[in-house]
């Protein structure tokens, strides 16, 4: 479970740089259920890769203020997500776990993509 | 009278090259070559897409169609009769669809339940051609006609299947949760529920048992796509035999 222990790491420092400051960090492992819990990966896939139903939101997420407004204020083919039925703090998470997702792999070395 | 498309195809293409005039033939390769390098780099983006999915978690891996036409059947006179349900075209957008036959099109409606049926139609008449047929089988779609299967068995008409296993009736999941969206509604029910009615969990159905139950050559579930090109090339050692072959893998939803 290679993607786990990235995760894992990712989250153990962002933990460590936003717990200074006393804010509350937003959590990538909690993210990633929110993620299967709200439907995301119904459309984008369960590492926000994209597909012709949603398109790619990670690696290299977009800023987690212009996800929130997107998400929150939606009339394309994704209808808005609003606070009753997910809070900002889901959201923060959600966005949290897409940080988190590595680049990825060269192409060139998936047998199934070369042979 | 009907027209025979595929009879007069080859004679009308070499009559249109013909009549071009000289002075235009630059102009189209040139534009041939802008359209040669933009399809290259789109094979290259969605080959980045596909590493996207392909390179992640078992369990979670990318769709089957993900899979290069490659070292098992690239050989073969192959041709892709049905791709059904919404599988992100994976197989147009990677596989050298260079022949009529390569790609024989969708149902022309919304065609639930199309595919298994289809697929065995078409992999008859191939039968008789001599050519390859592989499918790209949806499970939501299997469950409509999965009697189809024993038909196959029966006549002996050799079909690879290749399941795009996404353990749910998908497009229904993603419309689900956009109704709710719509209506401020919580959707997932939590655990494998899924939206009411959707998903195809909890027992999983061995789609690799049931066909097995009808006479095929199966196996699966394949969760680990490091597994998948060993096992399609014993699948295509057995379609080459005469013999309907399917292999049961769990993929991303698209």
């Amino acid at each position: 479970m290679r993607f786990v222990r990235v995760s894992g790491l990712a989250a153990l420092a962002a933990g460590l740089v936003l717990g200074c400051g006393g804010a509350l960090a937003a959590s990538a492992e909690k993210g990633k259920t929110a993620y299967v819990q709200h439907g995301c990966w119904q459309c984008h896939g369960f590492q926000g890769q994209g597909g012709v139903t949603g398109p790619k939101l990670a690696p290299e997420p977009m800023p987690l203020e212009t996800f929130t407004a997107f998400v929150r204020t939606s009339n394309r083919a994704m209808p808005p997500y609003m606070e009753a039925i997910l809070s900002n703090e889901d959201l923060a998470d959600i966005h949290a776990y897409l940080e988190t997702i590595p680049k990825a792999p060269d192409p060139k070395g998936i047998p199934l993509l070369n042979q | 009278m009907p027209a025979d498309a595929e009879a007069t195809l080859p004679a009308l293409i070499e009559a249109v090259k013909s009549a071009i005039p000289n002075d235009r033939k630059a102009a189209i390769e040139k534009r041939g070559e802008a359209a040669k390098k933009a399809f290259a780099e789109a094979r290259e983006r969605t080959k980045q897409a596909a590493a996207l999915g392909l390179g992640c978690e078992p369990d979670q891996h990318g769709a089957p169609g993900a899979w290069r036409p490659g070292a098992q059947i690239k050989d073969l006179d192959w041709s892709l009769v049905a791709s059904s349900g919404n599988v992100s075209n994976w197989p147009n957008r990677l596989w050298p669809m260079e022949k009529h036959y390569h790609w024989l099109g969708a149902s022309g409606g919304y065609g639930v339940g199309y595919g298994a049926p289809a697929s065995v139609g078409a992999a008859l008449a191939n039968r008789d051609l001599g050519r390859f047929s592989v499918s790209i089988q949806s499970d939501g779609d299997l469950m409509y006609a999965p009697g189809v299967l024993w038909t196959a068995a029966k006549h002996k008409i050799p079909l690879l299947a290749v399941m795009h296993n996404n353990r749910g009736y998908h497009q229904e999941v993603m419309h689900v949760q956009r109704l709710s969206n719509f209506r401020n509604r919580v959707a997932s029910l939590g655990g494998d529920m899924g939206p009411v009615g959707t998903s195809i969990e909890n027992p999983d159905i061995e789609y690799h048992k049931l066909a097995e139950s009808m006479g095929w050559w199966a196996k699966g579930p394949i969760k680990d796509p490091d597994q998948l090109g060993a096992v399609i090339k014993e699948a295509v050692a057995v379609v080459k035999s005469g013999q309907p072959a399917l292999v049961n893998v769990w993929t991303q939803p698209r």
